[in-house]
């Protein structure tokens, strides 16, 4: 566990380094939401009304938060870097190394993801007070908790990267199976809450990854209950623990067929 | 002069053939980068079918007009990034150094430097003409919406090849070269009757996402003689203007030695 957290300091602060860069790259965060609000604005005649059970106000607000922990990973990157050390060879020498590449990989991005969330989170929650006003219903401890749950949701989702960039080993190039995967995210669970899909589906999807990744706690940070919370924390902890199992087992697959080359 | 225009588009289409040939060598990865990009854009339209769903018409657009719109924003994406990927690169090539090898061809130095291709561009380049027959395709509709991608593309070039020049006084500025070409991408994919006026003079000015979507959009549904000086108008003083500035941030340019390979 110490070297991991090693790991996690040298990256924090390497992080660091790069402040203005992600400032100026976090620009798109503020453009999605501004969009969103003008959209929203005309879907709700009247702000007062309620659309799938949500006031304009908390769908805003939903917005704000996904979008905030969307905007703290690069998924792209997480897969672009594993195919990359699949593809050059790098991983031969990530194999003797006296750690777990997985717990590595995890490690490294939660650092940068640390680094991200310190800065956006604060950011976004000033920015919402400014574009909207409170958050509805308004509870410390309640938002404390869907914060939580959304890094153990955030895992959820580097470890499917993970297991998408460790794809690689089997196909020339997994990122086009990130971008469908990234596209279903944003659009289900990021921009619109399940009950704006259609209901047929709803229920298949109250039980899928997105319910522990992005919904469950969104949905948490706009209308706090407990009975909610307990369902969202059971589907993270399912979650994490087959998409752990999951990502071990397609590397292990994986570094069975390595072939590298020299060097 | 004639000889020299000739000569360059001799150069530009013999570069990007064999670019092209290049990323056709491996043809399973090429084709799924295509069929994937198409794919990971129709996953967009579910956002409009649920926001649809909701009301039938955002402030002017109908579900069609947004096909159409996705269309031309595909269609102008796929045709800058297909040809010339170089322009979203040249920020970098400017403060590493990269621009030696360009300045010591016999050719001209801003064509050469903003040539390549992305294999996903053509996905979005196809995506827009399967949108296209879905919102009912006429032979008369078929060319004045090439037309229109061709001019749009090399519209969306000169600003990012304007963003990437401001690295010849600023140093390093891909984050921000990013984060404006994004800003391009993402306000076309939405209505521009949405905004206010001020963000739509930020349209016909320093984001002139105008002239690459909505006056095109707006030609292609209902033709007028005004709209179409107002993009050529438009169009030329984009054009002049990125030639200006990267000519003008050329005479600062210093080489950094770098000694690298191009193969």
């Amino acid at each position: 566990m110490k070297k991991y957290l090693f790991i996690f300091k040298t990256e924090f602060i390497n992080s660091l380094q790069y402040v203005k860069s992600f400032i100026v790259g976090s620009l798109s965060l503020i453009l999605i939401i501004y969009i969103y609000l003008n959209l929203w604005n005309f879907l709700y005649s009247d702000p007062e009304s309620l659309i799938n059970g949500y006031s304009y106000t908390q769908m805003i607000w939903y917005i704000l938060f996904t979008e905030t922990l969307w905007s703290c990973i690069k998924g792209r990157k997480i897969v672009r870097d594993i195919s990359t050390d699949v593809k050059n060879g790098n991983i031969a020498y990530q194999m003797n190394k006296p750690y777990n590449y997985i717990n590595y990989i995890l490690s490294k991005t939660f650092a940068d993801f640390t680094f991200k969330l310190l800065i956006l989170l604060p950011a976004a929650i000033v920015l919402g007070h400014i574009l909207i006003g409170n958050i509805p219903n308004f509870n410390l401890l309640g938002c404390l908790l869907a914060i939580i749950t959304g890094i153990l949701g955030t895992m959820v989702n580097v470890l499917i990267c993970i297991s998408i960039g460790l794809l690689s080993f089997f196909m020339e190039d997994a990122a086009p199976i990130y971008w469908i995967y990234s596209k279903v995210i944003l659009v289900i669970g990021t921009l619109f809450p399940i009950e704006f899909m259609p209901e047929i589906i709803q229920p298949v999807l109250k039980y899928s990854p997105i319910f522990a990744m992005n919904y469950g706690p969104a949905k948490l940070f706009v209308d706090f209950n407990y009975d909610f919370l307990i369902k969202v924390l059971i589907s993270q902890v399912i979650y994490l623990i087959v998409f752990y199992i999951i990502t071990n087992l397609v590397y292990k697959k994986g570094v069975k067929n390595i072939n590298v080359n020299g060097g | 002069m004639l000889t020299e225009v000739k000569n360059l588009i001799k150069i530009t289409f013999l570069s990007t053939k064999y670019a092209i040939m290049r990323e056709m060598e491996n043809k399973v990865a090429f084709i799924m980068n295509v069929l994937f990009m198409i794919l990971n854009n129709a996953s967009f339209i579910l956002v409009w079918v649920v926001m649809y769903s909701i009301k039938d018409n955002i402030n002017g657009y109908t579900i069609n007009t947004i096909l159409l719109l996705w269309g031309i924003a595909s269609g102008t994406y796929g045709v800058s990034r297909a040809f010339f990927r170089g322009a979203y690169e040249l920020s970098n090539k400017i403060t590493d150094g990269k621009l030696d090898a360009f300045l010591v061809m016999p050719k001209n130095v801003l064509i050469q430097s903003i040539l390549g291709v992305t294999p996903s561009a053509f996905g979005d380049l196809l995506y827009a003409y399967i949108l296209l027959f879905i919102s009912g395709i006429t032979p008369y509709k078929f060319i004045v919406f090439t037309l229109l991608l061709i001019l749009g593309g090399i519209v969306d070039v000169c600003s990012a090849i304007i963003y990437n020049s401001l690295a010849f006084w600023l140093g390093r500025v891909d984050s921000l070269a990013d984060s404006l070409t994004g800003f391009v991408t993402m306000f076309g994919t939405y209505p521009d009757t949405i905004f206010n006026r001020f963000v739509h003079i930020l349209f016909y000015t320093f984001i002139p996402v105008a002239f690459i979507v909505f006056v095109p959009l707006r030609i292609l549904i209902n033709f007028n003689i005004t709209d179409l000086l107002i993009l050529l108008g438009g169009s030329s003083i984009i054009i002049i203007l990125a030639c200006i500035i990267f000519y003008a941030g050329l005479r600062r340019y210093s080489s950094s030695n770098l000694m690298v390979a191009r193969i």
